[in-house]
């Protein structure tokens, strides 16, 4: 089990925290995002899209469930399973996380059975004002250099 | 008597006429998450190529799944919109069945993903085992215990060989055997996923 926790102390850090991440990524990963609304899911997300070579602007996709980023060389997939909570989650969201691009999910919790085991975690605290903890979790030995640098790089 | 034939129900885009009992033109290619885009386009291509007027069909065949979530969809949802609008019947086979080889034994298997497979067993127009979900270990034991059925379907996944064959004169040859779908309209796909 890799785990590793962290604070950043600007909303710039969070972005910059998703591009750090971003070359750690590969087709077919996923990254799992919790966090209380506001707590800065979307901005890293919008941080790894960045990091991907993405320039589209992004946002949360609540209302649309998954938001595609094809303009990349791996594809991003954007799920935000709120509103799927206790309703069908049968919307063929699993094409996608097994597919050919980097998937990430929002409320996660929602749609358990789908994600793989080998994703990564990030959970995100607002410890108020722009003060956030980011705990970053898995069991996948294949992001252990990424956590190397990461205890490097967040201190 | 011109019959549309469409299947989008996994990774590749069909569509075809058929005049009478034969198949005049059909376009087909791997058209992963770009088929609801490709569809139409392709069809109109189609029957314009072969100057068909829309008054000169008189039946559509799809298949309904199980497959992709939103390919499968695509195709429906086009065929059945096509037999209403147009008021003419509508055939509906499985997607699987429409993989089958001919009339030898097939088993015909898709990812469905999460280490499972859709798995369904025919022999031309006879269904030896009804279209089912089953782990990728399940499915394998199954075609182990039946070493004299040919393979078909996407099964790349298991790392086994298929046959590779035409969906849409597979699905065509079932034409004759089966009765117009009653209520077009509620016409559902087949997903098998709870």
């Amino acid at each position: 089990m890799l785990d590793y926790t962290f604070k950043t102390h600007a909303q710039s850090e969070t972005t910059g925290f998703g591009r750090f991440v971003a070359p750690f990524l590969a087709v077919q990963s996923v990254i799992t995002l919790s966090g209380d609304l506001g707590a800065g899911k979307t901005t890293f997300a919008s941080g790894v899209a960045t990091g991907l070579g993405i320039h589209d602007h992004v946002i949360s996709p609540t209302f649309n469930i998954m938001k595609c980023y094809f303009n990349a060389k791996t594809p991003l997939f954007h799920i935000d399973a709120y509103r799927l909570e206790g309703g069908n989650k049968d919307l063929g969201l699993e094409e996608f996380i097994e597919g050919n691009g980097i998937t990430l999910i929002e409320w996660p919790e929602y749609i358990d059975t789908l994600i793989p085991a080998n994703a990564l975690h990030i959970v995100i605290h607002n410890l108020g004002g722009d003060e956030r903890e980011i705990k970053v979790s898995t069991t996948n030995s294949a992001f252990e250099k990424m956590f190397k640098n990461m205890k490097e790089r967040y201190q | 008597m011109i019959t549309i034939l469409v299947d989008s129900s996994f990774r590749d885009l069909a569509v075809g006429i058929a005049n009478n009992d034969k198949i005049i033109d059909q376009i087909s290619y791997e058209a992963w998450q770009k088929q609801s885009e490709l569809l139409i386009p392709e069809l109109d291509n189609l029957l314009k190529r072969n100057r068909i007027e829309r008054s000169d069909i008189s039946s559509v065949m799809v298949s309904y799944g199980p497959g992709s979530y939103t390919g499968v969809r695509i195709a429906l949802t086009v065929a059945k919109v096509m037999a209403f609008a147009l008021d003419i019947p509508l055939y509906a086979v499985s997607s699987l069945q429409a993989l089958k080889v001919g009339e030898k034994p097939t088993i015909v298997l898709i990812n469905a993903r999460s280490e499972r497979s859709y798995i369904g067993v025919y022999q031309g127009a006879t269904v030896v085992v009804k279209d089912t979900i089953m782990t990728n270990n399940e499915a394998k034991q199954y075609i182990a215990a039946h070493p004299d059925y040919v393979i078909s379907g996407d099964t790349d996944y298991l790392g086994i060989e298929a046959v590779k064959v035409n969906p849409l004169a597979e699905m065509f040859s079932l034409k004759q055997h089966i009765s117009p779908v009653k209520d077009k309209l509620g016409l559902t796909p087949v997903y098998l996923k709870e």
